[in-house]
């Protein structure tokens, strides 16, 4: 039997669905976007073509997988024709022979039985048969193929009306409505821990830490499983990475930067000695989920959003170290450790309880010598420990 | 922003409650600072800060925070903040400072909490300010 899936993402809702102004559907789940996820679940299932209709770009630098990209059609639309291209797209499939549609709207991840949906809306011989669970509608219909009216009233009432009543089919499996960061941290959290069939992209390469090609993990970093390390990442020294904390491609993590419970975001910089927890990062925002808040950062001291292209990341490093250089080369010149400095009188008095006539002379001097001896032994360059978890 | 002297007695020390700009970024901060540094520099100052209305709050922001908390640590003040909203504690929270300050709900609740380590005999005499009265100043400012 000829199935096709038609999924739209960026939809029109009155609220929620979207992080940093983008629909959540896009957003990288442990090295792919939400919709791609879904594709490829469909795709397992035996859809061969899939078309995603969507009203934002595909998103760059998208992961290296062939097989996936040849069966998924990415067709970008705006906002006023999405419902349309939509109607077009169900007609184009209809008249290249597909039997039966199965339409998306993201909104939610279903892991779907696609054999006991097709068996039933076979079974209930209808013209569409709509998806839900206890909560409600998710937003997923079989069409047949041979009612294209029935479709296009469908379309044009943004799949809130039908013409004929529907079939009903009742979903029991996983599903994650993805209305909010919330919902898309529960999906990362779920997948790192193998409750639903997304995989992460890259190898694990110890129980629970998957790290993606190209990621660079530096020395003294710790990192806690579940965990996932996206391709070409970077995480500099100190940084602790833990509790199923999701870093997607190209995101990198400063120098002794907590990452707990969070998902950062594509292309998404997060500054040194930050403590980033229970958070959704990208895009210059910051989605607190146990605050239920979403902050934009507009210090790149803090969160930054990197270059998607290359050489312009390569070139920015190299000014950094151009600059970086001098800049140090004239501290150690110029300036003075701390340490020399000199130490204030009231310290090498003795204190004010203790009666300094009833001191010798000789001792005195000893005694007050010595301090400020001592106070310069020590190097300016002391190492500084900080404690996190049981370290 | 805001500011309010509570004199009640004239042994009391005063609360000063500020109310802090919507962005706190380098050049505000810089306002800001030169605007509370002779309250800084005052014996024993005590400060409150309320962050209600901040929306946008970075690096330089919380530097200034720490600074102005330095300096009155260094003349035996203390520096609280009060009724921070969800941007300002955020940043709070990544930048891990919110550790450092004490941090109230209003800027009523903060004032007041400068006259709660009294020692019982100085409430009871009357010859330092009751728990009351730098909180009717902050009320006032409120």
């Amino acid at each position: 039997m000829d199935v096709r899936a038609i999924l739209l993402v960026g939809a029109p809702v009155t609220e929620g669905e979207r992080i940093a102004d983008r629909p959540i559907a896009t957003l990288d789940v442990l090295g792919r976007p939400v919709a791609y996820h879904l594709a490829e679940y469909l795709h397992a299932s035996g859809v061969e073509q899939i078309s995603t209709v969507a009203s934002c770009e595909r998103p760059t630098g998208f992961y290296r997988a062939a097989d996936l990209g040849k069966t998924v059609n990415w067709i970008h639309s705006s906002e006023q024709e999405l419902w349309r291209s939509c109607e077009h797209l169900f007609a184009e499939h209809a008249q290249d022979g597909a039997e039966l549609l199965v339409v998306c709207r993201m909104g939610a991840y279903a892991e779907l039985n696609l054999d006991a949906l097709i068996q039933f809306h076979l079974d209930q011989q209808a013209r569409i048969t709509s998806v839900s669970d206890e909560e409600g509608p998710l937003g997923i219909f079989v069409i047949s193929a041979s009612r294209r009216n029935d479709a296009a009233f469908l379309f044009r009432r943004q799949l809130a009306e039908f013409r004929s009543a529907p079939a009903e089919f009742r979903f029991s499996g996983y599903v994650n409505r993805l209305k909010s960061a919330a919902d898309l941290r529960r999906l990362t959290v779920d997948a790192l821990y193998q409750r639903n069939a997304i995989k992460p992209v890259g190898k694990q390469v110890r129980p629970g830490v998957w790290v993606a090609d190209g990621a660079r993990i530096e020395r003294g970093v710790r990192i806690v499983a579940p965990a996932f390390i996206g391709s070409r990442s970077k995480v500099r020294a100190a940084a602790v990475i833990t509790r199923a904390t999701a870093l997607e491609r190209h995101s990198q993590v400063d120098c002794g930067t907590v990452v707990e419970d969070s998902n950062i975001l594509p292309f998404t910089y997060i500054g040194a000695g930050l403590d980033v927890s229970h958070a959704v990062v990208g895009e210059q925002r910051l989605a607190h989920l146990h605050r239920n808040v979403e902050v934009e950062v507009a210090d790149p001291k803090l969160i930054a959003t990197l270059s998607h292209s290359p050489s312009v990341r390569a070139l920015k490093g190299m000014a950094a170290l151009a600059k970086l250089v001098p800049a140090e080369l004239v501290r150690g010149l110029f300036t003075r450790p701390r340490r020399e400095q000199p130490v204030p009188e009231a310290i090498q008095e003795p204190a004010a309880a203790v009666d300094a006539s009833a001191i010798p002379e000789e001792k005195r001097r000893k005694l007050v010598g010595s301090v400020s001896e001592s106070a310069t032994d020590f190097s300016s360059n002391l190492a500084v420990m900080r404690r996190y978890g049981n370290e | 922003m805001e500011t309010n002297n509570s004199e009640k007695s004239p042994k009391s020390r005063p609360v000063v409650v500020k109310r802090m700009p919507e962005h706190l970024n380098l050049v505000q901060a810089r306002k800001f600072l030169k605007e509370i540094q002779p309250m800084l520099n005052s014996d024993r100052p005590q400060l409150v800060f309320d962050l209600s209305t901040v929306r946008q709050l970075d690096a330089a922001g919380v530097d200034m925070l720490l600074h102005c908390m330095s300096e009155a640590m260094k003349r035996d003040g203390d520096v609280k903040l009060a009724g921070l909203s969800a941007q300002a504690a955020v940043i709070l929270e990544m930048t891990r400072t919110d550790r450092l300050f004490e941090i109230y709900e209003t800027s009523t609740d903060a004032a007041r909490s400068f006259s709660f380590f009294l020692p019982n005999t100085m409430r009871q005499t009357g010859t330092m300010p009751t728990q009351a009265s730098p909180a009717q100043g902050a009320q006032q400012a409120a």
